[in-house]
């Protein structure tokens, strides 16, 4: 039978364990709130920057408005001119899925040929990298802007391939030769994913080279299936970072459309240059169409955020992490 | 999860208030009495003019504090339309706007962006038509809403060189497009290797900006829209005729020679500046507005030329002394700060005839006011009567004007592009369907 | 980072591979230098220019004769030059320094704090990465018509001091490798999280901060768009972006000596500074593409 003292150290016992429970629920949530404190800028940027727009963005999508007057309710006429009336559209769509399935495929491609090359070379390593990755500094509307001048019909490059009497196109007047254009700017300007590549070609051990000798395995298998497995976490970085940027594609499809003349609608010549961001400015910012834009804006976010999970989907069956789910 | 919707519903809410109050008030007409003493102010003046012509107009704008010692004007150029615009909806518009593009009057009055001009005119107990030609009000109102006055005006017609002319033993202008396709053949020479020297006319649509699809229009008699404005691209035969008369041009010389020619030229940014094609001498005929021969002037080119109206259809010599009229407008913007006064200013730009005669004059454009067209001056100036000559011509007209401003003459450029080029296999479903493309924009507005 | 292969026992090589390494070794130098020349060739190109006269721009010759070093000036004088560098330099600068400021005590929480939601927030910063800022700048335009910004930098500036995705992304990844026992111990000896993260974390972190804050300077310098969309049309704000894309038309005419000119004054600054920062740069790549 417990004594007085036993009953009263079972008590006191009880309390200091309750007393140690709402001890521990008051400090987990002071670390919620100390937690919530050191986020709160980008809360705060998340909320007025990006919830807030989009939101705002649905209600305008189904209205007519030009700022100057109050927006109009059309409902979903905005959408319906897009997918059935709007010929623009779909160009623009087309241009846009150009650069995601061949200039960014192209690029990485790129990117790991001449990250290759450097992992050849033993002299010099630090000069190659160097002249590969300077390009990248250079901004993309000053790149442009050079590219515009040197592809020029009249220009350098023709210059010299009429010296070898090769055909001389007329690059970014003919609308059969600005994405290529856009190709020869987009390598130029490899070296930042060169850089991640190499770091990465050169991460791969050693021990699994030499074995794949020991079995006889020629360059090219061993390129397949040691070095392409081993770097499929940086190819599959650089296709998301190359998918954002495909979606973002502006300034040099802006740049060089204006470049003849500043008159020139985004996207000459026919069209060629027209991507999605360059239609969206066009409507919302040159025509002032803004329930419109809004519109072409809300569709962007969609077709977006399918994109990026059918990627993140597929990456599980074809990356793989060293050690496991990273 | 539901602090979240209530979060969510608060922002939609926040968005819709945010949208309230995007119309102001109109403005009711405040005038003052010109002749009274006024407070020092400044007024802007935003236009597109650049370099010489910017020079030419600002010292003509100047001259407005003769008239308003307590006005200054500050003109700022190289504004186009949309940075006007912008200005506007940014809320923060220039005292008066000056246009180079009417067709975007008809947007300018129906979305309010410019200001009806109606009760300053009534005030001021301006009567429209004794002031300026009955030609100019079709691009400078629309619905009723005269939102922009006419500040000088253009013409279009054929400049050709007369040495060039000589050397292949020429003597005339050409009267018919016939004749000037004929003519440019003769008058175009080649290097060894095969490229164009110098090209006899250079029939590229959206290379210079004289070269479009509606001033090539005017040489057909063609029509953009009936009288329900509906558009009559493929509907009226002679659009396709233009077109195929055009292309013509173009194959006769090769597409891509004339591409590779323009560009060694300077490409379509040298149409402004000194090395110009007809003024280098590398262009026999041209066709261009009357400001060319200020250009030709103040360039200092060399060339020897002569000037007349623009060839046209064989089938409609009637046609013959028409051609593309209309140019530069001014208006209010919406959302001035003083309205009062930037009217006064409107009303010298457009309606003072010393300033408009002047800058007639330093411009070479053709003046917008029933009195300054009997300028001695300009009538006598055998270069630029021709000119003069088509805008009288009753026949003579701009495009009609529609509240989608030039998104119709965009989307026809495009098509004349691609045509031209060689993309477009049936002319007449391709027209249809540009019909149908500019009847839709209509309806979205 | 360097390509040195490990050392391997020398064994004395047959004349024949050894000729076939040496082959090997001058094709794959072949390559690179190569591909030097085409990396370098757009550089040759745009200084020649900008050295000639514009009757010579285009024309067959390849090489300036003379060469117009005055070219440089005429672009001082042409354009307010120094406004648009002081403009960039404003706008980089207060870009890179709000997004420090921000995204630190971001990262902090991200990382190194255990709280309720932290996963579903990372998501959520994630996500918005994949964001281009064209589907949020129809409102936000709007927003900033009211408030009367259209026309300065403030649109460009102010929202980068309330945090940017990649920036978080790549400090929570560093934070995510500094050893928790050091936090641990400073939370034994009593210091906040505000003091851990100021004097514990922010020390450790320093190549970290200093690559984002190179990779945020350099971006705002480079940053086309939203200098065009929100400064476009007052010239006082333009940055050098945006001023020497619209330098074709305040000449009205292909003036390409002096084009070039200006986009290489406009390149300097970015490639001076890369040459003096390289291993930050190098080494803040790899962060984001390895680690990550």
């Amino acid at each position: 039978m417990a004594t007085v003292a036993e009953r009263q150290d079972a008590a006191s016992e009880r309390a200091r364990g309750a007393e140690r429970r709402r001890r521990r629920r008051r400090s987990a949530r002071r670390r919620q709130l100390v937690a919530l404190a050191f986020m709160s800028p980008w809360i705060i940027g998340f909320s007025v920057f990006y919830v807030y727009p989009m939101a705002s963005s649905l209600y305008f999508s189904f209205t007519k408005y030009d700022i100057l007057s109050q927006p109009k309710w059309v409902g979903l006429s905005n959408y319906r001119f897009m997918f059935t009336s709007d010929p623009l559209f779909w160009v623009a769509i087309r241009n846009t899925l150009w650069v995601i399935a061949i200039l960014v495929p192209l690029q990485v491609l790129f990117g790991i040929a001449t990250a290759t090359v450097l992992t050849r070379v033993r002299r010099g390593l630090p000069f190659y990298r160097t002249v590969f990755f300077l390009p990248t500094m250079v901004p993309l509307v000053a790149a442009a802007l050079g590219f515009i001048y040197i592809l020029n019909p009249a220009g350098p490059v023709n210059r010299i391939l009429g010296l070898l009497q090769l055909p001389e196109p007329l690059w970014f007047v003919d609308p059969r030769w600005t994405k290529p254009g856009l190709v020869l700017i987009g390598m130029w300007g490899i070296g930042q994913t060169m850089i991640i590549f190499l770091a990465s070609l050169l991460d791969v051990p050693r021990q699994l080279y030499e074995a794949a000798d020991i079995e006889g395995a020629r360059p090219w298998q061993q390129f397949r299936h040691v070095t392409l497995p081993m770097i499929s976490p940086v190819i599959f970085f650089s296709v998301i970072i190359g998918m954002i940027q495909g979606f973002q594609y502006f300034t040099q499809a802006y740049v060089i459309s204006k470049a003849g003349d500043q008159d020139h609608e985004v996207g000459f010549p026919q069209d060629s240059l027209l991507f999605y961001t360059s239609r969206l400015y066009q409507q919302g910012f040159e025509g002032f169409h803004m329930g419109y834009a809004a519109a072409l804006s809300w569709v962007m976010f969609v077709v977006i955020m399918v994109c990026t999970v059918i990627l993140i989907r597929s990456s599980r069956r074809w990356v793989h992490y060293q050690g496991g789910f990273r | 999860m539901r602090r979240r919707l209530i979060g969510l519903l608060a922002l939609a809410l926040l968005a819709a208030a945010c949208t309230a109050g995007g119309g102001g008030s109109d403005q009711p007409a405040a005038t003052i009495d010109p002749n009274a003493n006024h407070a020092p102010l400044t007024l802007t003046v935003w236009s597109d003019f650049s370099s010489r012509e910017l020079g030419v107009t600002t010292a003509g704008l100047k001259t407005v504090s003769q008239r308003y010692p307590w006005m200054t004007v500050r003109h700022i150029g190289s504004k186009d339309d949309q940075a006007i615009q912008r200005a506007i909806n940014g809320g923060t518009p220039p005292d008066v706007a000056i246009s180079f593009t009417p067709d975007n009057a008809a947007r300018f009055c129906a979305t309010g962006a410019w200001q009806d001009l109606t009760p300053y005119l009534t005030s001021s107990k301006i009567d429209k038509a004794k002031i300026w030609p009955a030609g100019v009000f079709s691009y400078t109102s629309f619905e009723n809403k005269q939102c922009a006055l006419p500040m000088l005006t253009d013409a279009y017609g054929l400049y050709y060189n007369t040495d060039l002319f000589a050397k292949h033993g020429i003597s005339a202008p050409p009267k018919t497009t016939a004749e000037l396709a004929d003519m440019a053949k003769k008058l175009t020479e080649y290097n060894p290797d095969g490229s164009i020297k110098v090209a006899g006319f250079l029939p590229l649509i959206g290379l210079y900006g004289s070269t479009t699809v509606n001033t090539f229009g005017h040489a057909y008699g063609a029509k953009w829209y009936d009288e329900s404005l509906k558009p009559t691209l493929g509907s009226d035969p002679n659009w396709a005729k233009m077109l195929t008369w055009q292309k013509a041009m173009v194959d006769a010389i090769g597409y891509d020679k004339l591409q590779k020619f323009a560009a060694r030229m300077g490409g379509a940014n040298s149409e402004f500046s000194a090395q110009n094609g007809f003024e280098t001498g590398k262009i026999a005929m041209m066709l261009d507005g009357e400001w060319r021969n200020a250009f030709i002037e103040g360039d200092k080119s060399k060339v020897s030329y002569g000037t007349a109206p623009f060839p046209v259809d064989a089938d409609q010599p009637g046609l013959y002394g028409t051609g593309q009229v209309g140019g530069t407008i001014a208006g209010i913007p919406k959302g001035v700060k003083h309205p009062a006064e930037s009217w006064l200013l409107l009303q010298f730009m457009t309606t003072d005839n010393t300033y408009l005669t002047n800058l007639a004059h330093g411009l070479k454009n053709v003046p917008s006011t029933v009195e300054a067209l009997k300028d001695q001056q300009l009538q006598a100036d055998p270069h630029f009567k021709p000119f003069l000559d088509v805008f009288a011509n009753e026949q003579s007209t701009f495009k009609p004007i529609t509240p989608i401003g030039i998104t119709d003459f965009d989307l026809f450029q495009s098509f004349a592009q691609k045509w031209q080029a060689g993309k477009v296999p049936d002319l007449q479903a391709g027209l249809n369907q540009l019909d149908q493309q500019i009847s839709k924009q209509l309806q979205l507005g | 980072m360097s390509a040195t292969t490990a050392a391997r026992p020398r064994r004395p090589v047959p004349p024949q591979i050894r000729r076939r390494r040496l082959l090997l070794s001058v094709a794959n130098h072949s390559v690179a230098i190569a591909l030097s020349i085409a990396f370098l060739l757009p550089f040759v190109f745009i200084l020649a220019t900008s050295l000639m006269t514009n009757q010579q721009a285009l024309s067959p010759n390849i090489w300036p004769r003379p060469f117009v070093w005055s070219n440089y000036k005429t672009v001082f004088q042409s354009f307010p030059f120094v406004r648009y560098t002081l403009n960039t330099v404003t706008y980089a600068g207060l870009a890179t320094v709000g997004v420090v400021l921000s995204c630190v005590p971001v990262a902090y929480a991200l990382s190194r704090l255990q709280w309720r939601g932290r996963q579903a927030a990372f998501m959520l910063v994630l996500s918005t990465l994949m964001l281009p800022p064209q589907v949020t700048v129809v409102p936000l335009y709007l927003v900033f018509v009211r408030l009367h910004w259209i026309g300065s930098l403030k649109p460009l500036i102010i929202p980068l001091f309330f945090g940017d995705a990649f920036t978080i992304f790549l400090l929570r990844q560093f934070f995510l490798t500094i050893p928790q026992e050091l936090s641990d111990a400073a939370r034994v000896d009593g210091a906040s999280e505000l003091q851990i993260l100021l004097r514990v974390i922010v020390p450790l972190a320093k190549p970290a901060l200093a690559a984002v804050a190179l990779f945020q300077f350099l971006y705002s310098w480079n940053d086309f768009f939203s200098p065009l969309l929100y400064a476009g049309n007052n010239p006082d704000s333009w940055t050098l972006a945006v001023a020497l894309q619209q330098f074709t038309t305040l000449s009205r005419g292909v003036l390409w000596n002096l084009q070039m000119a200006a986009s290489l004054l406009f390149m300097a600054p970015v490639i001076v500074i890369f040459f003096f920062a390289q291993k930050v740069f190098v080494e803040g790549v790899t962060l984001t593409g390895v680690k990550g």
